[in-house]
């Protein structure tokens, strides 16, 4: 089995470890079973967030995503990582100096002091995009993995913004609606539900949820009352941040606007988790804001 | 003609063309330079060379000094070199005794702002155009007669009028189309602005008159495989593709050829009635259904069913269903070839709508109830596949909100599917479909989303200020994206209102997309075989943007309609009529003359070795036997003077006339070595 495993290091984020641990543990034991060894970055640091710090200063988002793409080159691995912020930040960062040679220059004088050197040499991937590549993964890899299959659940599909815009620095294709999530929601034995204005933000990103906690709220609202329309039985979404505003977003929203929605909200691997027969303490789904069990036991 | 001797008399005329070249070359010093020069006898300048005074000053020179080459620097020859060699040829010498330089296109506008560099960039040109003048030689251009009937390829309301025209002319013209039937684009419109018109009801009586014409042959369902010639003179291959029905003529040939009887298709549709093959419709743009064996639509001209091979599953009830009294129906028919000579030809060859999907953000094909503006036509049309009744395509339901996206995808220069260019058409269109909503469904309101409105036509302002009266919004604004509500299949148009300053979210129960035009994909290769040009936008090149819009950089070939760039039906019809009149001049004349600028082959130096005939991209050249030798020979008329042959002959035999080696070579010469060599 370990001959075939391809391996990659993992870049775990901030809130994945830190809030949602299930997230962490579903990522590595979901992938094993999909021919993906995930190894640890060892000694990486914050991504950096690219509203926080991208906002601020340019140079120190560069120079902090790039040691630790810096980390991973030493380990000769590509990345992978399963928030869409950090993707942002790494992918982009690790694109940008590629292609860049004097911001490359630049940023290299700064992790001189630390005896580092950004080459280029390795690639960053977010972990949804391998599941659903052919060449690594692909979706009937991810169908012939799953021993409880989903069956009878609707699950609304939520791609976040980082990942797949800007559109001319992504690779992604149709960023306007796009439906390669949807194959591996239903790869997973459940029926995937459209919703009215699919592509909307979560209202978190962009340092929206720190500057401004009520507007940030309202656009999550916004996509909860689109949701509810179509009787989605839960969101999935790939960014533990855009899970953290949908999940704990609800709760402030029924303290701020006295709206209750009971809504599930799990990270793609906590689904598939699921469906290759994790249970739901492995997955400490019970760190959820949100009660996951009305949705456990659809599927039970 | 006065006797050129072989010391060389050169006159150099410099223009100024105003300021356009005088503005950015200091002309005096240019003329100046110029007397020095070996060979020249005169140098002289004018404000506008090509004006009759200017005209009189070659002529005068050449009487006076009694020069034996002309050398203009002024602007492209593609302008003015006929004026020119007129002069020349008027002054008394061979109009191939002139050779111009462009000081203008290739030096004054590129370095308005160099007045130094473009002087000496303007000696430069002038040193290496008197090189070459000092070099010229009489040359005779060539007659040919030209075949008293033209070609007409697409069979839309442009060519159709075009043929008409032709036709009435007393020429002798083959309609060519490669659908089943005449008609084009317009016989899928329902109405037509600002008049509101019935499209098919103006359209059909031209129709008629182009199947009943004497002098028109038509050729439905056929395409062109090879084209050969030049002006005068086309070879023109058709593949008539297999239509698999027989119309009477053809059963005549068929009874008079085989002896098998039948008295072909009258169009009684039994056929049609078995077929169990169904197709989408593409004439309802694949929103009702097609047998195999089909008529295009009702109005057909000929009234000749076509059966569709690819979806054919050769089941023979079609056979019997027509019986053995017409038996119009070979299942085994395979396609056949004719050969046309033609004098001219116009091509007029229409458009296409772009993959308007690729603009995912507006959702077509992805949301039921966005559709095109073509669509839009067949779903209001009387005949369509709906009866007229406009429906939402989800439910069926009658909408009430319509929102109607202009500039879908033109333009737009960012890319992709998307075109620089305007689309011409649709914001009228777009206007006409606001009226037909309010006409025909009570309380309907039709929401424009628009950049501006270009109603630039005769009638076509007063027509928006008839819909808006009428009650249409219009929003000032590029939409964004649409997106649709899952459950009612609603779609909300989110733009901005640049009016108002501020985003709006609308939510309509249908929208159609007023969807840019481009060519046809099959016009790259048309284009190529007939030798025309693109411009950038890939439209068909005409011969120049103003004074001959009707015309190709290819002698004998016209453009007719939206082959050539975007315009609506009467600027279509007027450029056939245009076309039709230029095409019918050189018919009319009985010869044209070409230029003289063949290869010919020196035979004395011909070793006969024949390597030169593969080279030759217009089989002009062949091996013969002369004086008990073989050498080659130039078929002139075929010759295109591309030089090919001469440049490869490895023994020097094949002279390139009015640009010969040695020619060309004095022309390197004077450039390098600044005249150093004589």
């Amino acid at each position: 089995m370990a001959g075939n495993m391809r391996q990659y290091a993992f870049f775990l984020g901030c809130i994945a470890p830190n809030r949602y641990p299930g997230c962490e543990a579903a990522a590595i034991k979901t992938s094993a079973k999909l021919g993906i060894e995930l190894l640890p970055l060892k000694g990486a640091g914050c991504c950096p967030a690219p509203g926080a710090f991208g906002a601020i200063d340019l140079k120190v988002w560069y120079a902090l995503a790039a040691r630790n793409i810096v980390l991973a080159e030493e380990m000769k691995m590509d990345i992978t990582l399963i928030c869409n912020g950090c993707y942002k930040s790494i992918w982009e960062v690790n694109h940008i100096l590629k292609h860049n040679d004097e911001l490359r220059d630049g940023v290299n004088e700064v992790l001189a002091e630390v005896d580092m050197e950004f080459k280029g040499s390795i690639d960053v991937w977010h972990l949804i995009e391998l599941y659903y590549d052919k060449k690594v993964c692909g979706v009937e890899k991810v169908r012939d993995s799953v021993v409880r299959p989903l069956t009878g659940t609707k699950i609304a599909a939520h791609y976040g913004c980082h990942l797949l815009k800007p559109k001319k620095e992504r690779h992604f294709g149709d960023t306007d609606n796009p439906m390669w999530f949807e194959a591996l929601i239903e790869a997973l034995g459940a029926e995937s539900v459209q919703y009215r204005n699919k592509m909307q933000c979560c209202g978190a990103g962009g340092g929206v949820r720190g500057y401004d906690l009520t507007h940030s709220l309202d656009i999550t609202n916004e996509k909860l009352i689109n949701l509810e329309e179509v009787g989605a039985d839960a969101l999935t979404e790939v960014c533990p941040f855009c899970q953290l505003q949908y999940d704990r977003g609800q709760v402030e929203i029924e303290e701020k606007f006295g709206k209750k929605y009971g809504l599930p909200v799990l990270h793609y691997n906590e689904l598939l988790g699921l469906a290759q027969g994790m249970t739901p303490q492995e997955l400490a789904l019970d760190l959820h804001a949100i009660d996951c069990t009305p949705f456990l036991e659809k599927i039970r | 003609m006065v006797e050129t001797k072989n010391e060389p008399r050169i006159g150099v005329f410099l223009c100024h063309c105003g300021t356009n070249i005088a503005g950015s070359i200091n002309i005096e010093e240019v003329k100046n330079y110029a007397k020095t020069l070996d060979g020249v006898v005169i140098a002289d300048e004018y404000q506008y060379m090509c004006s009759t005074p200017g005209q009189s000053k070659i002529i005068d020179a050449i009487n006076e000094n009694n020069l034996n080459g002309v050398v203009v620097a002024a602007c492209s020859p593609r302008l003015h070199e006929p004026t020119f060699r007129m002069a020349t040829q008027e002054g008394g010498l061979n109009q191939f005794r002139f050779e111009m330089a462009n000081i203008r296109d290739q030096n004054s506008w590129v370095h308005m702002h160099d007045l130094e560099g473009a002087t000496e960039k303007a000696k430069d040109q002038v040193l290496i155009a008197v090189a070459k003048a000092r070099m010229l030689e009489d040359l005779q251009p060539k007659s040919v007669p030209v075949e008293h009937a033209a070609l007409v390829l697409g069979a839309g309301v442009g060519g159709m009028q075009a043929a008409l025209d032709l036709a009435n002319a007393g020429i002798k013209t083959y309609l060519v189309e490669k659908l089943p039937t005449i008609g084009g684009r317009m016989s899928q419109l329902d109405k037509t602005f600002p008049t509101l018109d019935c499209s098919q009801c103006i359209l059909t009586p031209k129709m008629v008159d182009v199947g009943r014409h004497p002098l028109i042959e038509l050729r439905t369902y056929t395409e062109v495989e090879k084209v050969e010639g030049y002006i005068g003179n086309f070879t023109i291959t058709l593949r008539h593709k297999a239509r698999g029905v027989l119309d009477p003529d053809q059963a005549a040939a068929r009874a008079a050829a085989t002896g098998i009887l039948g008295t072909g298709c009258n169009g009684c549709g039994d056929c049609d009635a078995v077929c169990p093959v169904i197709k989408p419709n593409p004439f309802e743009m694949g929103m009702a259904p097609r047998k195999a064996i089909y008529i295009y639509h009702a109005q057909v001209m000929p009234l000749q069913y076509t059966i569709d091979f690819d979806a054919c599953v050769k089941c023979g009830l079609c056979v019997d269903a027509c019986g053995s009294e017409k038996n119009a129906i070979d299942l085994e028919a395979v396609d056949t070839f004719e050969e046309i000579k033609v004098g001219t030809c116009i091509l007029a060859i229409g458009f296409d709508l772009i993959p308007i999907e690729e603009k995912r953000e507006w959702g077509y094909k992805q949301y039921d109830n966005v559709i095109t503006g073509l669509e839009f036509e067949r779903l209001i049309c009387a005949s369509g596949p709906t009866v007229g009744h406009l429906i939402r395509p989800s439910d069926g339901k009658t909408p009430m909100k319509i929102g109607f996206v202009l500039c879908a995808g033109s333009r737009d220069n960012t890319g992709g599917v998307n075109k620089a260019y305007c689309s011409r058409f649709c914001c009228m269109y777009s206007l006409k479909h606001a009226h037909q909503i309010m006409e025909k469904i009570p309380g309907a309101v039709p929401y424009l989303f628009y950049m501006d409105i270009r109603s630039f036509g005769k009638m076509y302002e007063e027509f928006y200020y008839r819909i808006q009266n009428e009650g249409a919004k219009f929003i000032r604004g590029r939409v964004a994206n649409i997106l649709e509500d899952p459950i009612t299949k609603n779609l909300i148009v989110n733009t901005e209102d640049t009016l108002l300053g501020r985003p709006v979210a609308m939510e309509m129960d249908m929208v159609v997309l007023a969807a840019a035009v481009q060519p046809k994909p099959e016009a790259e290769h048309i284009r190529q075989m007939f030798g025309v040009s693109k411009s950038q936008d890939g439209w068909l090149l005409e011969a120049h943007p103003k004074l001959n819009p009707c015309g190709t950089t290819t002698a004998g070939i016209y453009l007719a309609g939206v082959c050539q760039g975007p315009k609506d039906i009467p600027d279509t019809v007027a450029q056939a009529e245009g076309a039709a009149s230029a095409a019918s001049i050189p018919i009319h004349m009985g010869e044209v003359q070409l230029e003289p600028y063949f290869a010919m082959c020196m035979e004395d130096l011909c070793a006969g070795c024949g390597m030169c005939l593969n080279q030759c991209p217009y089989g002009a050249l062949d091996l013969i036997e002369k004086n008990g030798r073989t050498v080659m020979e130039v078929t002139e008329a075929k010759c295109k003077g591309c030089g090919t042959c001469g440049g490869f002959c490895p023994g020097g035999a094949i002279k390139m006339q009015h640009f010969t080696s040695p020619q060309i070579c004095a022309q390197i010469d004077a450039f390098l070595l600044k005249g150093g060599v004589n």
